[in-house]
């Protein structure tokens, strides 16, 4: 049995508790929110890269919310890519809304 | 399976759970309920992230004369903070249910129902000054920050006052849920409305970080 092996995993017949999986992301998220306002403060970084580097660590954060609070990783496929898919339209709206923008400015700036 | 074994069987289950299929797993009605309503809350909360984006991607003026420049950056780290730590709680209490603690489940909760409080009141000091003896700050209305003088303004209230609603009804929901665990509703496995709760509550704060993100730190 697993928790004999490793006292912090606890296996019922549904579900897969790990403590100490949960600590560690709450660790991982907070470090991930500090550098996030840290980035903000670096002199010199431009608009560009300070959003790539912000949205695409506030995707990585939401992203293991979803996955290790929320459980993801132990539901069904089926349930996973339902969740997935849904949450991927807006994010590819946004992603043609800023493609759109910078192609407007690119094209006014000609 | 006869129809009166298909019966007999169903009846072993709680009324709020179905049997274990290839599609869906162990996972309940009320837990594949509460993902479609999430589902679709996620989709208003992205209209409203986006609407903010094209409105200050197209504004010639963001920022307008009289208004805060910025929203308190580390004022709302605390808060980010804050809800990343009742996230954790969470989701220890619904660890101990499931391990049938009822004990640590009911303190577990309680601290989450704590850090769900905290944030409200951190919202009504951001707002309205509310705590301004302890932060010295009367709040961004009296700072200029006004609802309907500006779209950042707008915007800003509009959203996050919306995930301010979530919080309030998930602190109210945890309190709740933490009261029954305590009166020994949720006793013998039946863990799955604390699973859908915590679902809502880590929502919630997967929701934050978008916010916190998009609305506070990327600068002006």
């Amino acid at each position: 049995m697993a928790s004999e092996t490793h006292p912090h995993i606890t296996d019922t017949s549904n579900v897969h508790i790990n403590r100490k999986e949960y600590w560690t992301i709450f660790f991982v998220l907070f470090l991930l929110t500090v550098l996030e306002v840290g980035i903000v403060f670096i002199p010199g970084l431009g608009n560009g890269p300070m959003l790539a580097a912000l949205g695409g660590l506030a995707v990585v954060k939401a992203c293991m919310v979803g996955w290790f609070f929320m459980h993801l990783s132990h539901d069904t496929a089926t349930i996973r890519n339902s969740v997935i898919i849904a949450m991927a339209i807006p994010f590819f709206y946004a992603v043609v809304l800023i493609a759109d923008a910078v192609w407007k400015l690119a094209w006014t700036q000609l | 399976m006869g129809a009166q074994a298909a019966d007999d069987h169903h009846h072993e289950l709680p009324f709020d759970q179905w049997p274990e299929d290839k599609w869906t797993g162990t996972a309940s009605l009320g837990k594949i309920g509460m993902w479609i309503f999430l589902l679709s809350d996620a989709l208003t909360f992205a209209g409203f992230l986006l609407a903010y984006g094209i409105l200050r991607g197209g504004a010639e003026q963001w920022i307008m004369p009289g208004e805060p420049v910025e929203f308190g950056i580390n004022f709302t780290a605390g808060l980010t903070f804050l809800l990343i730590c009742s996230s954790v709680t969470m989701v220890m209490g619904y660890a101990a249910i499931v391990e049938g603690n009822r004990k640590s489940a009911v303190k577990w909760l309680l601290v989450t129902t704590m850090g769900g409080a905290l944030f409200l009141c951190g919202q009504m000091q951001e707002y309205f000054g509310a705590f301004e003896f302890l932060f010295h700050h009367k709040g961004l209305i009296a700072d200029g920050l006004i609802f309907g003088n500006s779209a950042r303004a707008s915007t800003f209230y509009l959203v996050t006052a919306f995930h301010g609603m979530h919080v309030l009804t998930g602190t109210l929901y945890i309190f709740v849920m933490a009261i029954r665990t305590y009166l020994g509703k949720y006793d013998g496995g039946n863990y799955n409305h604390i699973e859908m709760c915590g679902l809502f509550w880590h929502f919630v704060d997967l929701v934050w970080i978008l916010v916190f993100t998009f609305i506070y730190l990327v600068p002006a």
